[in-house]
């Protein structure tokens, strides 16, 4: 249990007797186009980056979500973090901006957590958008804890 | 009613006036339209109703159409409907910023009409001013991005394309006209070609911003939003700083807040 009460590590079970909905057959291939993953060790000089559609998205999300490779992975360049857990954020702000400037991103979408400490991911990367030169469409997308997605909004 | 769905709405209004009055209570105004050449499966997709919405349209337009008749409602194939006010993505966003300035000169449109003697210089000059702005501001700086890069996303044959496209070519011929008015001095003649583009560009202008846009919007992959956001950045580059700050000015100048 959470000592300090907060959302986003705060216990809850969602189990329920009725079976789960879903198509069951066939498998679905791997969206994912790169390593690593994790912001702190991706390089915004990688060939991956230049040019691409990036989705940031925070470590939980792909747990959450389904579909994540098929909806929202497919076609994009992926990069991950833990705005509550991970250390020295002030570098991913820097990344933010190399990723437009330097390898020249098309857009950036933000996939974050309904729980409140999960909005600094996208606080980074707005900062990041401002640190840098080139303008860029931004999207962040918010989904709940059972998968659902809460909202999408442009950001920039 | 795989026929009445692909009928140009023209038509079926001209067959069916009580459609234009069931349409009306949804917000989909194709009377006024010149060209109305959009299918009616088109134009509900476009207005992205709710389903119960998109429902109660086609039970009551059926209603008027097929008189008692049993007819099976048709499901038209569309993105989830998102609710709430509208947003736009940054590109059309700048499109939606350019309408404004553009509205700002077809509201003072009447009233310059009111009190501008074309036979004076002054009164000369605040009509070729007025020329400059639509020719240089809302037809190359803005609708160039819409014609030159916005539509070539798109199918450019699609119904509603080829109606705002009309538009354009028809706001240009009153410009056409106006000037040539102007050049006799035919004081009438500037009037009603000025009056006729602001009527014409205002409900033009409220169909992309409330229409047209949010369904490109729907449509669009983030890449191509990237895209188009990078061409736009680009167009705007070539065009320079200088229309953008002149058109600003004499919007401004016009409206006697300097």
């Amino acid at each position: 249990m959470s000592a300090c009460g907060c959302p986003g590590s705060a216990t809850q079970d969602f189990r329920t007797d009725a079976k789960t909905e879903g198509d069951e057959s066939g498998v679905r291939p791997s969206q994912l186009r790169q390593w690593p993953i994790q912001f702190h060790l991706v390089s915004p000089m990688a060939p991956y980056f230049q040019k691409a559609d990036v989705l940031l998205a925070a470590d939980c999300v792909a747990f959450a979500l389904g579909d994540f490779h098929k909806n929202f992975l497919t076609g994009k360049s992926l990069a991950i973090a833990c705005p509550k857990l991970d250390s020295d954020q002030a570098e991913y702000v820097e990344k933010i901006a190399s990723l437009i400037d330097d390898a020249q991103i098309n857009t950036l979408t933000v996939m974050i957590m309904q729980v409140p400490c999960c909005g600094g991911l996208a606080a980074i990367a707005i900062q990041g958008a401002a640190q840098a030169k080139r303008k860029i469409p931004i999207k962040k997308i918010v989904v709940s804890l059972q998968g659902e997605i809460l909202s999408e909004e442009w950001v920039s | 009613m795989d026929e009445l769905l692909n009928r140009p709405i023209k038509e079926v209004i001209a067959q069916y006036p009580p459609v234009a009055d069931i349409l009306n209570t949804y917000n989909i105004g194709c009377v006024p339209c010149q060209v109305g050449s959009c299918l009616l499966k088109d134009i509900v997709s476009i207005h992205n109703l709710g389903e119960s919405e998109e429902r109660a349209l086609f039970t009551q337009i059926i209603a008027v159409v097929y008189p008692g008749q049993k007819i099976v409602l048709p499901k038209l194939d569309r993105p989830a409907q998102k609710k709430g006010p509208l947003t736009y993505s940054p590109p059309m966003q700048t499109l939606v910023d350019e309408h404004v300035w553009i509205k700002r000169v077809l509201a003072c449109i009447p009233s310059m009409l009111n009190t501008t003697d074309i036979t004076t210089p002054e009164g000369k000059q605040w009509i070729l001013d007025c020329v400059t702005f639509i020719r240089s501001y809302a037809d190359k700086f803005h609708h160039a991005k819409e014609e030159d890069i916005l539509f070539k996303f798109f199918d450019e044959k699609m119904d509603i394309l080829q109606v705002m496209l009309t538009d354009h070519v028809t706001g240009r011929a009153h410009v056409a006209a106006a000037v040539s008015a102007l050049e006799h001095h035919d004081a009438k003649g500037v009037a009603e070609h000025l009056e006729g583009y602001r009527a014409l560009l205002t409900d033009h202008i409220r169909r992309e911003d409330e229409v047209l846009y949010p369904w490109m919007d729907r449509n669009l992959s983030m890449k191509q939003v990237g895209q188009l956001q990078s061409l736009f950045q680009e167009a705007g580059k070539e065009m320079g700083t200088e229309v953008e700050k002149n058109a600003q000015a004499f919007v401004e100048k016009l409206e006697g807040t300097r």
